[in-house]
C-alpha cells in the first residue's frame, strides 16, 4: 500500500538525506509559521514545495529545503482553501476555495498570479482530487453536486447527482473508471466516469452522528484516500458523536475493502476526543492519521496497522493537526497545524551533522 | 378582569389619552424571531470577510446601498430595505441565561416582565381572539415571563407547530355541564377572595382557562393542514412550519408571537452549522416577511431578528465561536422602525464596540416607542412606581420612523 504517487517523479526533498524509515524516531526538521490557523497541507510532486490553507483567503507555499522566509504567498480566492491538488507532473497546483471556485496555479511561480479562477459549484468548493492519469480534476460543493473537469481545458465532462448532504470530499479509484464521494451523513457513493451513473451507495452510519438535542448532523470525511492498488478505502472523520454543537465526538479512521464493500478494521482512539483530520498509507503497510483534540491543545500523529488495535507509535503535535501529506520518498511528513504551524517531520533517526 | 380591560384600564394611566386612543383604535403586534444559542453576528448582520476572525464568508450587498451582510443570507439582503440594523450591542456577560433575560426584560437584572408580556398587557386589544403573547417553539425554559402583570400576560408555549393537547370537550362532558363546572369554579375563587385569599392565587388558574377557551374556540386555525401553497413556499421543515403558524396566529389577533430557531450555539463547526441554520432561516423568514408585508400588516408589526448574545470573533480549535456579548448585532424592522438605517459600528476585527453601544436596556425602549407605547412611563401596577424601561438608558432614535 502507498499513497506516495508512483509516476510522478519523487526525489528525496534537497538536504533531506536519506536514512532508514524508522516511524519512532521521528522528529520535526522543520517548522514554518503563518500568523492565522492552517486549513490544510500538501506537498508538490517533486518534493520541494510544501503547501498550506489558511484561515485567510489565501495559500501560501514553503520550500521544503528552506526556512520561513521562502513563505510565498498565493492570492486570488475570495475565501479560505482546504483542498489542493497538483497536476500530473507538477507544473500546476489547483485549490478548491470556499468561494465556489477552483484556482489554478503555476506551483513553482516567484510571483504567484491565478493561472485561471474556475466558477465550479455553487457554495464551497470543498475538495479536489487529479486522476491518477492526471487527465481529469474532480471535485465536489456544497451544491451537493460532484464534478468530473477535463484537464487543462477545465471542460465539464461528467456531473454525479445524488447525495442529499454535502460532499465532504471525492477520490478517484486507481484503477481509473470509478469515482467515490463521501458526504456529510456517511453516505459514500461511487460512480462510473464514462456512463456518469451509481454504481454503489453505502451508509457508513458510525462516520456520522445526529444530536437529539440541537438537532444537528455531524460527520463527514475530513480526508480521504485509496491504497494504491484500489483495494482499501480510508476515511479520516468522527464517530461517536454525542454533542455536536460542542465538538464532543470521537476521531475515527476507517477502512473499506472497496471490492467487497465491507468494512475493514478502522482506527478509534477513545482516549482522545476530536476528529481526525487527515489519512495517508504508507508504503511499508501502515496507516498515518493526524487528529485535533476537542479541548485541550495537543494534536496527535497516529501509525497503524490495519488490524491492530492500537497504534504502534504516536507523535503528540504542539496544537491541532488540519491536514497531513506525505514527501514523495514516504520518509517525511508534513503537518499543518491550528496554531498556524506547518512542521515537517523526518520519519526516520536523526541525521548527524 | 380580561386582558383588554386591564390593558385599556393601563392606558389610560400610563400614556396620554390620545395615545391611548392610538393603540386601541390600532392593532400593534410583535413578531420576535429568536435564533436560540447565539446567532453568529459575523456570519449574519456585521461579516468582516478576509479578516483575522472574519471567517470563510464574504458579504453581499443589499437593497440598501451601502449595507453588506453575510453571503448566509441572500434573501434577506433583497428585503434589507424592510430592515435595520443594530451592530453594536454590548451587554457584558457571556451567559446564556442573563443575556437572553436582558434581551427580554431590558434589565440587566431583577424581575421584569419579557417584551411579550408587555405587548399582551398594553397592546392586545379588547377582547383579543388569543392570548396576547404566544411562544412557538420546540423546546424551551420555564421563566417567570409575566412578572408582576398577572398571569394572563404570561408567555403561553406552543410546541412546534402540531396543536396544543386537548383542545376538543370530551364527548362525556355535556356543553351545559361544562358551563356548569366553570360557573362553580368561579364562585369558590369569589368565595376564596371574598375570605381574604390573595386573587394572585387564583388569577392564573383564571388566565389559563381564559386562553384554553380562547385557544379551543380557535382550534381549527391548529389543526388544520399547512396550506400547500404555503409549505411550498415556507419550506418543509420544522421552523417553515412554525413560521406559518406565527403568521396565522398574528393574522387571527395574537398581539406577540415569538417564534424560536434553535441551532446556533456553534462551539464546534459553527461555519458548517451557520450554513445549515441561516439557510433555513433566511429563506423562511422572508416569506414571513413577505407576507406580512404583502397583507398589509408590516407598517403595525414590529419585526425583530434576535439572539441572546453573538458569538466570539475568534475561531477556536473546533471551527467554532463561543458566547459573545461585547460586540454582536440584531435585526429589526415593520412597526416605527426606520428602515434601512445601520446603528452603530465594531472594530476592523469586531471585538469591540467603537460607536453608538447600546444593550438590552435600550433595545427594550426602542421596541415599544417603535410601537408607539411611553417605556419611560411606569407600568400600572397600582400602588407601584416601575418604569416600563431601564430610566438608565434611553430609546436609539436613530431606528424611529
Amino acid at each position: 500500500m502507498s499513497d506516495a504517487p508512483t509516476n510522478r517523479t519523487s526525489p528525496p526533498p534537497p538536504s533531506l538525506p536519506e536514512n532508514p524509515l524508522d516511524v519512532k524516531q521521528s522528529h520535526v526538521v522543520r517548522e514554518f509559521t503563518h500568523e492565522l490557523p492552517l486549513t490544510t497541507c500538501r506537498i508538490d510532486p517533486s518534493g520541494q514545495f510544501v503547501f498550506a490553507g489558511a484561515e485567510d483567503f489565501n495559500v501560501y507555499r514553503w520550500n521544503i529545503d528552506g526556512d520561513n522566509k521562502s513563505k510565498t504567498v498565493f492570492s486570488g480566492h475570495n475565501s479560505w482553501v482546504r483542498s489542493m491538488d497538483f497536476s500530473q507532473d507538477g507544473r500546476f497546483l489547483y485549490t478548491g476555495g470556499y468561494d465556489d471556485h477552483i484556482g489554478v496555479w503555476n506551483t513553482a511561480d516567484a510571483a504567484p498570479k491565478p493561472v485561471k479562477m474556475v466558477e465550479a459549484h455553487k457554495g464551497w468548493v470543498r475538495w479536489v482530487r487529479v486522476s491518477h492519469d492526471g487527465r481529469y480534476l474532480a471535485s465536489c460543493g456544497n451544491d451537493n453536486l460532484v464534478k468530473v473537469w477535463s484537464l487543462p481545458d477545465f471542460a465539464l465532462v461528467q456531473q454525479f447527482s445524488g447525495h442529499k448532504r454535502f460532499p465532504y470530499a471525492t477520490v478517484f479509484h486507481p484503477d481509473g473508471k470509478r469515482l467515490v464521494s463521501f458526504d456529510l451523513m456517511g453516505i459514500i457513493k461511487e460512480w462510473d466516469l464514462e456512463t456518469g451513473k451509481e454504481l454503489r451507495s453505502l451508509e457508513v452510519k458510525g462516520m456520522w452522528g445526529f444530536d437529539l438535542k440541537f438537532q444537528a448532523d455531524m460527520g463527514g470525511a475530513r480526508d480521504m484516500r485509496f491504497s494504491p492498488d484500489g483495494k482499501t478505502l480510508a476515511v479520516a472523520g468522527v464517530t461517536e458523536v454525542t454533542n455536536a454543537f460542542a465538538g464532543v465526538a470521537k476521531p475515527m479512521i476507517h477502512l473499506f475493502d472497496w471490492e467487497t464493500a465491507k468494512p475493514g478494521p478502522s482506527f478509534k482512539d477513545d482516549a482522545f476526543k476530536g476528529i481526525a483530520w487527515g489519512v495517508r498509507f504508507h508504503p511499508e503497510k501502515f496507516i498515518i492519521g493526524a487528529g485535533a483534540p476537542q479541548s485541550g491543545a495537543k494534536g496527535m500523529l497516529w501509525f497503524w496497522k490495519p488490524g491492530e488495535e492500537k497504534p504502534f507509535h504516536t507523535v503528540t503535535l504542539t496544537h491541532c493537526a488540519r491536514g497531513i501529506d506525505l514527501t514523495p520518498d514516504a520518509k517525511h511528513l508534513a503537518v499543518a497545524q491550528f496554531d498556524g504551524k506547518l512542521k515537517v517531520y523526518r520519519l526516520t533517526a536523526k541525521v548527524e551533522g | 378582569m380580561g386582558a383588554a380591560a386591564v390593558g385599556t384600564a393601563g392606558l389610560a394611566g400610563l400614556v396620554s389619552p390620545t395615545q391611548a386612543e392610538e393603540l386601541q383604535s390600532g392593532q400593534k403586534r410583535i413578531l420576535q424571531v429568536f435564533l436560540q444559542g447565539g446567532v453568529s453576528q459575523l456570519e449574519s448582520w456585521d461579516p468582516k470577510p478576509n479578516t483575522r476572525y472574519g471567517g470563510p464568508f464574504r458579504a453581499i450587498p443589499t437593497s440598501v446601498p451601502g449595507i453588506h451582510i453575510s453571503e448566509l443570507l441572500p434573501h434577506t439582503a433583497k428585503r434589507m430595505h424592510h430592515l435595520s440594523i443594530v451592530r453594536s450591542i454590548d451587554i457584558k456577560t457571556n451567559s446564556h441565561q442573563q443575556g437572553r433575560l436582558f434581551m427580554e426584560k431590558g434589565r440587566r437584572t431583577g424581575v421584569f416582565p419579557y417584551v411579550g408580556a408587555v405587548a399582551s398587557k398594553y397592546l392586545a386589544q379588547k377582547n383579543a381572539p388569543l392570548p396576547g403573547y404566544l411562544h412557538v417553539t420546540t423546546r424551551g425554559l420555564e421563566d417567570n415571563t409575566d412578572a408582576f402583570l398577572s398571569a394572563q400576560h404570561g408567555q403561553l408555549r406552543l410546541l412546534g407547530n402540531k396543536a396544543p393537547d386537548n383542545l376538543v370537550r370530551p364527548d362525556k362532558l355535556t356543553v351545559d355541564a361544562a358551563r356548569r363546572r366553570d360557573d362553580f369554579r368561579k364562585r369558590l375563587n369569589q368565595r376564596f377572595s371574598g375570605r381574604g385569599g390573595q386573587r394572585a392565587f387564583t388569577e392564573s388558574f383564571d388566565s389559563s382557562f381564559a386562553m384554553a377557551e380562547k385557544l379551543m374556540a380557535r382550534k381549527k386555525m391548529f389543526e388544520a393542514e399547512p396550506d400547500p401553497k404555503d409549505v411550498a413556499r415556507y419550506g418543509t421543515h420544522d421552523f417553515a412550519g412554525k413560521c406559518i403558524l406565527s403568521r396565522n396566529l398574528l393574522e387571527n389577533g395574537a398581539t406577540c408571537v415569538k417564534v424560536t430557531h434553535h441551532g446556533y450555539d456553534t462551539h464546534a463547526e459553527n461555519f458548517n452549522f451557520h450554513l445549515e441554520q441561516l439557510s433555513e432561516f433566511d429563506h423562511t423568514f422572508c416569506m414571513l416577511l413577505d407576507d406580512l408585508h404583502d397583507r398589509g400588516m408590516l407598517e403595525s408589526t414590529l419585526v425583530m431578528v434576535y439572539s441572546e448574545f453573538g458569538r466570539t470573533p475568534k475561531i477556536n480549535q473546533r471551527y467554532g465561536r463561543d458566547h459573545w456579548g461585547t460586540a454582536w448585532s440584531i435585526a429589526l424592522g415593520g412597526c416605527g422602525i426606520k428602515p434601512g438605517v445601520v446603528v452603530g459600528k465594531t472594530n476592523d476585527e469586531g471585538t469591540k464596540v467603537t460607536d453608538r453601544e447600546v444593550d438590552g436596556g435600550h433595545l427594550f425602549h426602542t421596541y415599544f416607542q417603535a410601537l408607539g407605547l411611553d417605556s419611560t412611563a411606569n407600568h400600572d401596577i397600582p400602588g407601584r412606581d416601575i418604569p416600563i424601561g431601564d430610566p438608565s438608558v434611553s430609546v436609539i432614535k436613530e431606528l424611529l420612523a
